[in-house]
């Protein structure tokens, strides 16, 4: 089926979302659309799915002109999304969410399970899905929750398929086994468009690439005839440094030493089984591994978020691991915590108040008439100006602000204190390749200041640019500590649990 | 009647400017809430009356004779919430015809009344905001009442003091008794994580039956009798009427004073104390106050305790304002009806302020409309209109979808989903 957008403009207020959007998406053709956060792309998609409705233009479905007005519209057309977000309802089964909303009803009234199993068994036998329809949503891993999302777009008899961001939550091997999913979709004569801003994928998959900047379409080229290098001009208008510059540093010494640390998660298993690291001042320590192999717990636990089972946590000669939080950041730990929306911010409150969240002790900001409004005010604006928060001012909602700069603002509130250790759990997670490039600035510039730093990503490349040394974690154990001009061959391998003899003994 | 009609006139006028720019704010939603509630009413009256229902019998014969029953009624029932609750015209005219203490005493008679019914409610309001915001539901507001109740009372008809001490004295046992109250569910969800809604709701039955049993014991029950009535606060321990000078039935007293440094205490709170802060970070997202290195424990306990303390003051106004005794009946439907108008005030403070006077004048007013002969309409029809405003208030989506507002944003989606105490 091919889908075709002419002159699409969609303006918000004085905001101008789309203007003049125009594109073409081949039948069995993968789209990728690259933008950076508020290039236009979400609009656009909720456009072609029919929950924006376009100011002017029109949609043409193998050139016909169609109206879509809602998203029923849209798959009664033929089109599916796979939201960001999933939509699906963790206590029931695979099949049950399939068939939510459309329910075979044979003999009526009695929904005809079997029969959604056997389409489901069929579908996944088709497409090299790879699920147990009776399965709970809950007890699924996220890449196999995105795979139920495809089937139930496929089961409406989707045609085209927007996938929005699936990559932003999946593991690398996740990654991988749904470029296998969308290359067997398309096989079968199924559009896609693929939504994202990590550019490696973009090459490996796409067989068109649309990239999208302020609302408008800038390009359109084909992975042959591009590069990383030049989409990522085109996504931001200038020339981006991939690369992280960083000169080598200047460890000083050892400022944080984590000893034999057992955490237990939130089911009590153990998820940290005893830790060693050590972090010198002025050095970045950069964890690795696939998620769910402890990283969370260990972060969580070295910023006093989760009790320690056992073990101990060394801030300069002073014990973390009995103390609360509070005391914790207090002692100069600074932690940009992984999910920045459920933890590092309150949306609803404002960009000043969030400045300030953790710093509400200091007499800076709390004297003794309650809390100092201008200067809560004036923090907020001199802090915006400095770490490049773009916002009308600092008196609107976090809420409103994009991902890049809702991270911006943690990082910015984390660094305005004196920090001795500063911690952050994927610290680029979500965001564009501008936003990227100046957070990975910031954590450098911090490392060069002498604060010790520990970076924990599920990004190779990030791990990689970033880390004086790498230290990979796999199934709550640190498999190795080891330089950052080790191959990734090796890296992949340490990830995946192998543990050769050659890395053994690295820690220092 | 003229100055009725200019004073109804302007409010139209500004409506109409209002719609024209058709924005949603919470002015507009408020003024056509309460439009929407009046034609309800209006409804009501013609379709309960068996009078009106009649003459429509004979609405072809007759139809101006049948419209204008119809109206008339309609409108001297509003007429009569407005001048029982607010301002008299009649008493007004007087004041000006002859001034003197009769006439000052009854002009002020209706706002006096409104305002002395509207005290006690403002500060149980503000207690359950106080929580609300926070994300607590403090569903027990009446057990806090009594219990500020009775302590204030046992206060009040054992010591006998100066009078400023007295009432201070009584004030202070009854907030901690509110505050005891609700802390001690505060630390039950913050320690074991039960419910607060559960624990606070039971606590109102146990308060009541706490209440009735101390009725019958000989140290709290007036002496020699059996009829469920408490000793009196002595007369020093009354919270004094602003214009007792000029006639008793003036019953507005300090309490009113109490609540409106409440209000701005409460205000002040939010907006500038820490603790009020933190309490906002723990209400719109726990995980990331707890991140910030704030002890959501703590901060829900305090949490709790300030908010039973204000529910227990407004006990002790209600005690020390009123009858100056508990029965059985003690607190009426106070706590209950404070969580709709923390929810009519939409959790700020002078919101609430207004919520609550506004829940006072529909009660004065609606005694008033029902005493009036002439029409006789049921004092269930105030409540009525009460209902549909706080309804409409509290589901602004539907006043917006009503007159076709534009929602800038502000209301649409905090209210279709995102549930009322935000």
């Amino acid at each position: 089926m091919k889908l075709e957008l002419r002159h699409v403009t969609k303006s918000f207020g004085s905001l101008c979302a789309n203007r003049d959007v125009s594109l073409v998406v081949e039948s069995g053709q993968i789209h990728c659309l690259l933008g950076e956060n508020g290039a236009g792309k979400s609009t656009l998609m909720n456009v072609i799915y029919g929950m924006i409705t376009p100011d002017s233009g029109e949609i043409l479905i193998n050139d016909v002109t169609v109206q879509i007005h809602d998203p029923k519209d849209a798959v009664a057309q033929g089109i599916g999304m796979v939201h960001q977000h999933f939509m699906l309802i963790p206590v029931f089964s695979v099949t049950e969410n399939v068939i939510l909303g459309s329910e075979p009803l044979k003999p009526w009234p009695l929904i005809d399970y079997r029969g959604a199993v056997a389409h489901i068994l069929q579908l996944s036998s088709e497409y090299g899905f790879d699920v147990d329809p009776d399965t709970t949503i809950e007890n699924l891993p996220i890449g196999a929750q995105q795979r139920v999302e495809i089937m139930k777009a496929l089961s409406h008899d989707a045609e085209i398929l927007i996938l929005d961001e699936p990559t932003a939550v999946l593991t690398p091997q996740e990654t991988d086994a749904l470029i296998v999913v969308m290359r067997s979709l398309k096989d079968r004569g199924k559009s896609i468009i693929f939504i994202t801003h990590k550019l490696k994928e973009v090459l490996a998959i796409a067989d068109v690439i649309t990239v999208m900047r302020a609302g408008e379409v800038v390009g359109t080229t084909t992975p042959q005839e591009s590069s990383e290098e030049a989409l990522a001009t085109m996504m931001v208008g200038r020339d981006v440094n991939l690369t992280v510059a960083k000169a080598t540093g200047e460890p000083g010494e050892v400022v944080f030493r984590v000893t034999d640390l057992v955490v237990e998660d939130d089911r009590g298993l153990t998820a940290v089984k005893g830790v060693n690291f050590e972090v010198r001042a002025g050095e970045i320590l950069a964890f690795a591994g696939v998620q769910g192999n402890g990283q969370t717990e260990l972060v969580e636990a070295l910023t006093g978020l989760r009790s320690v089972v056992s073990g101990s946590i060394n801030l300069s000669g002073a014990e973390l691991s009995t103390l609360s939080v509070r005391e914790i950041l207090e002692a100069g730990i600074g932690h940009v915590p992984e999910d920045r929306q459920r933890h590092g911010l309150i949306l609803q409150m404002s960009i000043a108040d969030n400045l300030i969240l953790d710093q509400l002790n200091s007499s800076e900001f709390t004297g003794r008439w309650g809390r100092k409004l201008k200067a809560i005010a004036a923090n907020g604006a001199r802090r915006m100006s400095a770490f490049d928060v773009r916002a009308q001012h600092e008196g609107v909602p976090v809420a409103t602000l994009s991902g890049g700069n809702q991270q911006k603002v943690v990082v910015a509130r984390e660094l305005s204190r004196e920090l001795k250790v500063l911690i952050c759990a994927q610290p680029t997670r979500g965001l564009d390749v501008g936003s990227i490039e100046y957070m990975h600035r910031q954590i450098v510039a911090n490392r060069d200041a002498g604060v010790a730093v520990i970076i924990v990503s599920s990004e190779l490349d990030e791990v990689v640019a970033l880390g004086d040394r790498i230290a990979v974690l796999y199934d709550g154990e640190i498999q190795a500590i080891v330089p950052p001009t080790t191959s990734r061959e090796e890296l992949g391998l340490l990830m995946a649990g192998a543990r050769s003899s050659s890395f053994e003994g690295a820690p220092a | 009647m003229s100055i009725v009609d200019s004073a109804t006139l302007q409010p139209n006028r500004l409506l109409n400017f209002a719609l024209r720019a058709r924005r949603a704010n919470m002015a507009l939603v408020l003024v056509l809430a309460l439009l929407v509630g009046m034609l309800v009413g209006g409804v009501l009256i013609i379709v309960t009356s068996p009078a009106i229902l009649t003459s429509w019998s004979s609405f072809f014969s007759h139809p101006g004779a049948t419209i204008a029953l119809s109206g008339n009624t309609v409108w001297f029932a509003y007429e009569q919430i407005f001048e029982g609750s607010l301002i008299n015209f009649h008493s007004l005219r007087m004041l000006f015809d002859q001034p003197g203490k009769a006439t000052v005493a009854a002009s002020l008679a209706p706002l006096s009344a409104t305002l002395a019914y509207a005290t006690p409610l403002i500060v149980a309001g503000l207690g359950l905001a106080v929580g609300f915001r926070s994300s607590l539901f403090d569903i027990g507001g009446q057990g806090q009442v009594i219990a500020g109740g009775i302590l204030a009372g046992y206060v009040g008809f054992t010591v006998n003091l100066s009078p400023v001490l007295q009432v201070a004295l009584e004030m202070l046992a009854a907030i901690a008794a509110g505050a005891l109250l609700a802390a001690f569910a505060g630390a039950l969800k913050a320690y074991t994580g039960a419910h607060e809604v559960i624990v606070t709701m039971m606590s109102n039955y146990i308060m009541g039956l706490v209440l009735s049993y101390l009725l019958i014991q000989s140290f709290f029950a007036r002496p020699g009798t059996h009829n469920g009535i408490s000793k009196e606060v002595g007369a020093n321990g009354r919270l004094p009427a602003f214009f007792s000078h000029l006639d008793t039935s003036l019953l507005v007293n300090f309490g009113f004073l109490f609540a409106l440094l409440a209000v701005v205490g409460v205000q002040w709170f939010f907006t500038r104390s820490k603790t009020g802060f933190e309490l906002l970070m723990v209400g719109q997202n726990p995980e990331a106050a707890r991140t910030a290195g704030i002890n959501s424990k703590r901060t829900t306990i305090i949490t709790m305790a300030l908010a039973g303390g204000l529910l227990g003051l407004a006990g002790m106004i209600n005690l020390t304002g009123g009858d100056h005794l508990l029965t059985n009946n003690f607190g009426g439907s106070y706590g209950f009806d404070a969580i709709t108008v923390a929810l009519l005030g939409r959790n700020k403070p002078w919101g609430v302020f207004f919520g609550a006077l506004f829940f006072g004048a529909m009660y004065v007013g609606g005694c008033a409309m029902q005493n009036y002969t002439p029409t006789n309409i049921q004092f269930s029809l105030a409540q009525v209109i009460q209902a549909v405003v706080v309804f409409c208030v509290a589901t602004p989506a539907l006043i917006i979808e009503i007159f076709r507002l534009k929602d800038n944003g502000q209301f649409g989606a905090a209210t279709k989903s995102g549930g009322w105490a935000k």
